[in-house]
């Protein structure tokens, strides 16, 4: 396990006082001028930086990131930014409602992002993508004004969830040294911030010429505590884990580090997941909506929701086009994204609780949430290979793009745009990606999944796994289909 | 304060874009240009885009500068380019090449023997 924080430069960077502003300043700066050019630029996606940014390259690199070393998007996140402003206006500091205080928001949250992306067709619309960065700026501030703690990023922030739930696959997770340490520890500085306004008092370690080796302080200059409410002695799993790194400043004994671990370690760790019903779910949705979101991209969907449209005798209403393709999306959405994956991990968990006669061991929640882990791996292989596609196959329009815009503003210094560049993509070579990606995340979900059983059934471990291996099998199956079609990039269905 | 900074920088980006030309009303003896495809409807691969250039009154004009851009409406996919095509009795064939299925959006720039140029673009939706 090394601590990266110890590492030579890198950590004094990340552990400096302002050192997630460095990340932030630069993303703050480019969400910016997408909001501009998505405004004012061109009206053709295809060469506005505010639809290739977030489209082809964020999503695409936030995955990849994610898997390989760990939750760096939220750490940059300039969503918060406005936090410390809206922090100082707050007054009440109360805490979220209780009864909000889980995933369900978070799951609407995706679902809605989802649905608006797909119906209103974002990645075709500057403008409405720039309207997108906008409000996550004002929702994130006005939780984090209303609210005493990051409200937004642990309860609502769809892509916040995005990021908690594929970086419990990565490399890295947050824990401290020592835990003796934390034992001893008067403060907790790491949960309740370094400073605060009563005194403490607290042992300075003395040196040897008698004077304290480092000093404590409190003060206006000292650091928050985790925002999400995170305890860093205590911590399992990277969920909810901002990697803000505010619990490693805010520690007084320099205890906290990011240490690196076997990728995705704590799928299989028994208690490093709350068995909470509102967290597998977001976990079994977003495999799901992995797969939704890339049918979401082939001709099959197309015809789909023109048989809907009939079948639920739409057309005579006389409605508009883009209502009768509200509804259809709407339907598919809340089939594929809610009640599919509901009733499949209710009858797995049903059928493992029965075959291993297990029915009055363990509650059906107990069944269900322990095989959450499981779908990290293959939902991560879904939105790799669909990801990873628009990213290849998009990834140098942002070069000429962003020549035009400088033209535009009369800045030479880049030259011509060359919209060819980088030539036509190997499709063959990208579809070959795209399959391997998704037996990774099936035989990872295998693997997971397998473990789970013999953890939780022992020797009845071959048929506690059956129903869930055949679901993760129909899935795979599901995505090799859909990854299969052609890609599509059609806008409305009629116009 | 790095964020009131870059507010301000914007704010003058804001005021140095600049702005679009006009869109010219057509004038009632203006040129007309028309798109067909080959195939019908157009399909994902190998294409041509037969494009007419005639004067108000229907008589074919020869001789212009074809170019055509064609955009996927969304963003991540490379625009194609072609152009430069001969013409016979108006007519203009223009080899093309549709990469993906999906919404097209073909801008076609003509400028005419006499110097005026037309610009026109066309949506259109290509199987895969
Ligand atoms: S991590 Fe640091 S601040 Fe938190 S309990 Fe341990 S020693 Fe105390
Ligand atoms: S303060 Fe909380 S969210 Fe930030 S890095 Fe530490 S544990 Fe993660
Ligand atoms: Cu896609």
């Amino acid at each position: 396990m090394i601590d990266v924080l110890r590492l030579p430069l890198i950590g004094r960077i990340l552990k400096h006082r302002r050192g997630r502003l460095a990340l932030q300043v630069p993303f703050l700066l480019i969400a910016l001028l997408l909001i501009y050019d998505g405004f004012t630029g061109t009206p053709l996606a295809a060469q506005n930086l505010a639809t290739i940014v977030p489209w082809v390259h964020f999503r695409g690199f936030a995955i990849l990131v994610l898997l390989l070393a760990g939750n760096l998007f939220c750490m940059g996140c300039p969503f918060t930014l406005p936090r410390t402003l809206a922090k100082r206006l707050s007054l009440s500091g109360r805490r979220f409602p209780r009864l909000l205080r889980g995933k369900w928001l978070s799951i609407g949250a995706l679902l809605l992002l989802f649905f608006l992306y797909e119906w209103l067709d974002l990645w075709a619309s500057p403008a409405l993508t720039a309207w997108v960065i906008v409000a996550y700026f004002a929702a994130s501030f006005v939780l984090e004004a209303a609210f005493s703690e990051s409200a937004f990023c642990k309860y609502v922030c769809p892509l916040g969830a995005f990021n908690f739930v594929y970086s419990t696959a990565a490399p890295t997770r947050i824990g401290v040294h020592d835990a003796d340490v934390c034992k001893s520890c008067v403060g907790r500085e790491c949960l309740n911030g370094s400073y605060s306004p009563q005194p403490i008092i607290l042992i300075d370690q003395i040196g040897v010429d008698g004077a304290p080796t480092k000093a404590h302080i409190h003060n206006k200059t000292g650091v928050p505590g985790c925002g999400t409410l995170l305890f860093a002695p205590q911590i399992q799993s990277n969920l909810d884990c901002t990697l803000c790194l505010d619990c490693v400043r805010a520690c007084p004994h320099d205890n906290v580090g990011l240490f690196t671990r076997a990728p995705g370690a704590e799928l299989t760790q028994p208690d490093a997941w709350h068995k909470r019903y509102d967290l597998s779910f977001l976990i079994i949705g977003l495999a799901f909506m992995g797969l939704l979101n890339a049918f979401g991209m082939i001709p099959p969907v197309y015809a789909l929701m023109s048989d809907l449209i009939d079948a639920l005798g739409l057309r005579a209403l006389g409605w508009s086009g883009l209502a009768l393709e509200g509804i259809a999306l709407l339907t598919i959405f809340a089939g594929g994204g809610v009640v599919l994956p509901a009733l499949l991990t209710f009858s797995a968990a049903s059928a493992a609780r029965a075959l291993t006669r297990t029915t009055h061991r363990d509650s059906l929640r107990a069944a269900l949430t322990a095989f959450a882990p499981a779908f990290v791996p293959i939902g991560a292989g879904f939105w790799l290979a669909h990801y990873s596609f628009h990213l290849w196959i998009g990834f140098f329009t942002i070069v000429p793009a962003f020549q035009a815009f400088l033209l535009d503003h009369r800045i030479g210094i880049l030259g011509q745009p060359n919209w060819l560049l980088g030539g036509e993509p190997n499709l063959t070579l990208v579809g070959l990606l795209q399959t391997l990606a998704l037996l990774g995340g099936f035989i990872g979900s295998l693997s997971v999944a397998s473990r789970i059983a013999l953890r939780l059934y022992r020797r009845g471990s071959f048929l506690g796994l059956l129903p869930w291996a055949l679901l993760l099998l129909a899935l795979m199956l599901v995505g090799l289909w859909v990854f299969g079609q052609p890609m599509e990039m059609r806008g409305a269905l009629f116009d | 304060m790095p964020t009131l900074l870059t507010l301000l920088l914007l704010l003058t980006l804001v005021g140095c874009r600049e702005p679009a030309p006009p869109t010219p009303t057509p004038a009632p003896d203006a040129p007309r240009l028309r798109l067909a495809v080959d195939p019908d409807p157009a399909a994902v691969g190998d294409a041509a885009l037969l494009i007419t250039l005639t004067t108000f009154d229907g008589q074919p004009i020869d001789g212009a500068q074809i170019t055509v851009r064609g955009d996927m409406n969304h963003a991540g996919m490379q625009p194609v380019l072609s152009g430069g095509a001969e013409s016979e009795n108006g007519v203009y064939r223009v080899p093309f090449r549709w990469t993906m299925g999906g919404d097209w959006i073909v801008t076609i720039t003509a400028v005419l023997p006499d110097g005026r140029q037309i610009v026109k673009t066309v949506d259109l939706a290509v199987r895969s």
